[in-house]
């Protein structure tokens, strides 16, 4: 399986909005994420219209939607980073493979790192936290491979089908993303993700920035 | 108005908003007062009236704790209790942390589990508390309340970063009245 699929982030364009209505439309989006599967498609555009307006090109507001493009695959998913607190430097995540094709495979894992990595890398955050539905495991396994901690299980958290189910709580903080770099540098080396400012070569520059002072934490 | 065995429970109204004031010191971080966020929220008196006169408020949702006297000693609370999502947040805040020992904290445990559970059927309520909250989180271990984990770095306050934990109570665990062990 190739790694080199350029994978990036980007606004959404007027020309997005038919795709993403289409995902939000799969019975997937609600049962996994959120929303009302009695939406009619008018009401579905309406919301989304609202939500990537909110997405300005400058000042970062509480909440900030992209998509996640590839020039591999196209079209990925929708990357939704939620609760944005520059105070405590931290934010919810959620993420949706709308292309059905490319869920649980590389393309999906890899496409969950760029998000996470734009969150520490280019958002300066110290914590990425995000709630997944326990029946949901292909979604908690991935984050855990990406080094998050399960921290919380709210027990018959939620109802789907007439049933409770539990919900996991994760967080990851930006000490632990840097072990996950670190450890896997020989892969980013393989792929055409940059990230040598976290896990360098041999004889690359240092990982860390001499000037960014240590990052405590309560650990 | 409630009366209580040791205590007053009334909806909370805007003549409330000095006391409740009180409660948001930023030295003194609750995380019934933290915002979707988790940001501390630091409300003017003009704004806390305001919220004490919205809708929510005299719907009754939001309580104030009067002891025998008649002086506020804190405020409670079911947050967002709603049939679909069965469950609640369980908020109980006092002024001095002497207080959740208090026989007066018995009654308002009495008072929101019986609206969760008894009036309200909700599955389960839901508590948090920062890893300041000792008096809190011993007042709910105490009555049955049980750790669902802790969320770490989750509020940088006061130089540092703070833990917040989540705690929970479900009606399966919550003994009858009339089974005469309450």
């Amino acid at each position: 399986m190739p790694l080199k699929t350029k994978i990036f982030l980007r606004r959404a364009e007027r020309d997005d909005l038919d795709t993403i209505v289409a995902w939000m439309d799969q019975p997937d989006f609600a049962r996994f994420l959120y929303g009302d599967p009695a939406r009619s498609p008018k009401q579905i555009r309406e919301q989304i219209v609202a939500m990537l307006g909110r997405t300005t090109a400058h000042a970062l507001p509480g909440a900030v939607y992209l998509l996640i493009d590839s020039e591999a695959y196209g079209l990925i998913g929708l990357l939704s980073l939620q609760h944005l607190s520059w105070r405590n430097r931290s934010c919810t995540i959620d993420l949706y493979i709308g292309n059905l094709s490319l869920r649980n495979r590389i393309v999906a894992s890899l496409a969950a790192f760029r998000a996470i990595a734009y969150c520490f890398d280019e958002l300066n955050l110290h914590r990425v936290g995000a709630y997944i539905y326990a029946f949901n495991t292909a979604s908690w396994r991935l984050f855990e491979k990406l080094g998050a901690v399960r921290e919380l299980t709210l027990r018959d958290h939620v109802a789907r089908d007439g049933k409770l189910y539990d919900v996991y709580a994760y967080g990851l903080l930006r000490p632990e993303f840097q072990t996950f770099c670190e450890k896997h540098a020989d892969l980013f080396r393989r792929s055409d993700i940059d990230m040598r400012h976290r896990a360098p070569a041999p004889g690359d520059a240092p990982a860390h920035n001499p000037i960014e002072p240590p990052t405590e934490t309560s650990q | 108005m409630i009366t209580a065995q040791h205590c007053f429970i009334r909806t909370a109204d805007p003549d409330d908003a000095l006391a409740l004031e009180r409660f948001y010191a930023p030295e003194k971080p609750r995380a019934a007062f933290l915002d979707r966020k988790r940001e501390l929220l630091v409300p003017t008196f003009d704004e806390l009236r305001e919220l004490l006169s919205a809708k929510e408020a005299k719907a009754g949702v939001f309580y104030t704790v009067e002891d025998r006297a008649g002086t506020i000693r804190g405020f409670c609370s079911l947050r967002g209790a709603h049939p679909e999502v069965s469950h609640a947040e369980f908020v109980v805040v006092f002024a001095d942390d002497a207080d959740y020992d208090a026989p007066f904290a018995d009654d308002v445990f009495e008072f929101l589990t019986d609206r969760a559970f008894v009036q309200l059927k909700l599955n389960k309520v839901l508590a948090q508390c920062l890893d300041s909250e000792a008096a809190f989180r011993a007042f709910l271990a105490a009555r049955g309340f049980q750790s669902d984990g802790v969320q770490r770095d989750v509020l940088f306050a006061g130089g540092r970063w703070r833990r917040l934990e989540s705690l929970s109570l479900f009606r399966s665990q919550f003994p009858p009245r009339n089974a005469g062990t309450r």
